[in-house]
């Protein structure tokens, strides 16, 4: 039995208290936040910069415990972080220690898989993610593009069912930043999963995502929610399509309004 | 590891030939009794000092004796102060009960403890071994606790969201993570290990080269204490260097040991 959403955010409110241990009134990061993501598809969160967008995913996620309000998942209720949502940081998050065979290799061990099974998958998935050759590189000796890369693989690696992404291109520069995306939605394509991609750049969630929410400045919610309908195959020519540029100005300016706010309002 | 330059073999030449000028300088001072020979022996007696004493063997015993209270020492203080280091860190309750009383050893000269350990475990090995674990064990703690605490909570989510439970997290993540810290921690330790050492065998007697160089001492045997500093010296770099290799050993993941 499964359900007919992939991750379904009823009434989340979420607080970040200010003093340390006190139960006073806290920054107001999420208020009454619900949406539906479907099943296999690629959602982006854009918003302005301290609008929950980050916060939404990691309860998501299950780093930080939901206060009020459900998430839930094909799993059930979202308690903690798990193998079936798994996680790319902006800043990689590898494993310094490990080669990058190693970390594609971390979540599949901790599957209890036979450690000759572990190597084949996570071979294939550094083929998967074009980093073949480097197998025995460690982080520290790769450009943040491959870094990237390798954090990509380690978590496709364990097959989640939801792909979480925090402005995963967020640290590289421009050039690499656009192949990446063009890649990503390549191997989305090979592997559909359910993706959250939290972006606060507008061309990059309309070139990426299937649909896109916007968020409010803080107290962040979900102020409007659109459909890109640019297909499922996205190349060079999607940036020329007339459709891709409309709706960038268009999403650009429901974003620039909550920026705006967050400007005046934000203390 | 770098691989050396020209200018790097010039500067190591160099070097050498500084220390060789240093040699001799004590040498002919003593020779051409600018000083006296009972303060500063020539080198060319202590050597042979050494030299006799080692072909007697008196040197390796007293070289071991040294070097195994000084490693049993450190080695259980880093055993305690690594694990009491990372549970600091990660668990509020440990942080709490042990942060004033390391807050107050830390900068406490621990050699001041000497009587009461003496009076407390008599003046053999488990006394020396102890107030050798217990100077290694604050600097090894403090700099355990300080670098775990500091680990980001990104690879932590990474790890968990991989599918790591909360004690897998702190063997397979944590501790890897904070060990370059833990290693500068040991690093720290060690010569401080050496130092108590050297001089609990002075205080206490019981052979080892502190204890030889306070004999000789009493027997006015100039040659014999000024060989003792020369042992002293090469035993130190030799361990201090060792720990030097296994760093660069157990880092190689690390930048720190990246060669451009």
């Amino acid at each position: 039995m499964t359900a007919d959403f992939g991750i379904k955010i009823e009434g989340v409110s979420h607080a970040y208290s200010s003093g340390q241990g006190q139960r006073a009134a806290g920054t107001l990061a999420l208020k009454q936040t619900d949406l539906v993501i479907h099943n296999h598809e690629f959602h982006a969160l854009l918003g302005p910069s301290g609008c929950g967008k980050s916060t939404l995913l990691y309860l998501i996620g299950g780093f930080i415990p939901v206060q009020t309000g459900s998430i839930s998942t094909q799993k059930g209720p979202v308690t903690a972080p798990g193998p079936d949502r798994s996680i790319v940081f902006q800043n990689f998050a590898l494993f310094p220690w490990k080669t990058v065979l190693e970390n594609v290799m971390y979540g599949l061990q901790k599957k209890g898989l036979p450690d000759a099974e572990c190597r084949d998958i996570a071979q294939a998935h550094i083929k998967l993610v074009q980093l073949s050759g480097f197998e025995q590189a460690y982080p520290s000796q790769l450009s943040g593009g491959m870094q990237q890369r390798a954090a990509i693989a380690r978590t496709l690696a364990v097959d989640p069912d939801i792909l979480l992404m925090d402005e995963p291109f967020g640290a590289l520069d421009a050039q690499t930043r656009r192949v990446m995306q063009e890649e990503l939605r390549m191997i989305w394509k090979r592997r559909p999963k359910t993706v959250v991609f939290v972006t606060h750049d507008v061309h990059e969630a309309v070139f990426l995502a299937d649909r896109i929410s916007i968020m409010s400045a803080r107290p962040g919610r979900i102020e409007h929610q659109i459909e890109t309908g640019l297909g499922l195959e996205r190349d060079e020519s999607t940036l020329t399509d007339r459709r891709f540029v409309e709706l960038g100005e268009q999403i650009w300016r429901l974003v620039r309004e909550q920026a705006v706010l967050a400007s005046r309002g934000g203390l | 590891m770098s691989p050396y330059s020209a200018s790097d073999y010039r500067d190591q030449l160099l070097q050498t030939l500084v220390l060789a000028g240093l040699a001799s300088l004590w040498e002919v001072s003593s020779r051409a009794g600018w000083v006296h020979p009972f303060l500063l022996p020539p080198l060319s007696d202590v050597l042979v000092r050494l030299f006799t004493d080692m072909q007697s063997g008196a040197v390796f015993v007293d070289l071991g004796l040294t070097l195994y209270r000084a490693l049993t020492g450190f080695m259980i203080a880093a055993m305690l102060a690594v694990p009491l280091g990372l549970l600091m860190a990660r668990r509020r309750g440990v942080q709490w009960f042990f942060d004033p009383l390391i807050s107050i050893g830390f900068p406490m000269p621990k050699i001041a403890f000497v009587p009461i350990f003496i009076l407390w475990f008599d003046i053999y090995d488990t006394s020396k071994v102890i107030m050798i674990t217990f100077s290694c064990f604050f600097p090894i703690v403090t700099a355990t606790y300080s670098g775990t605490s500091q680990i980001d909570k990104w690879p932590l989510w990474s790890a968990r969201s991989l599918g790591a439970t909360e004690s897998q997290l702190l063997r397979e993540i944590i501790l890897p993570l904070a060990s370059p810290a833990i290693l500068t921690g040991l690093q720290i330790a060690l010569p401080v290990g050496m130092i108590t050492t050297i001089v609990t065998e002075m205080l206490m007697g019981g052979s080892g080269v502190g204890g030889a160089m306070i004999a000789a001492g009493r027997f006015a045997d100039s040659v014999g204490v000024f060989a003792g500093i020369i042992e002293i010296a090469i035993l130190g770099m030799v361990v201090i260097r060792g720990l030097d290799w296994l760093r660069a050993r157990m880092l190689v993941w690390h930048p720190e040991n990246r060669s451009y």
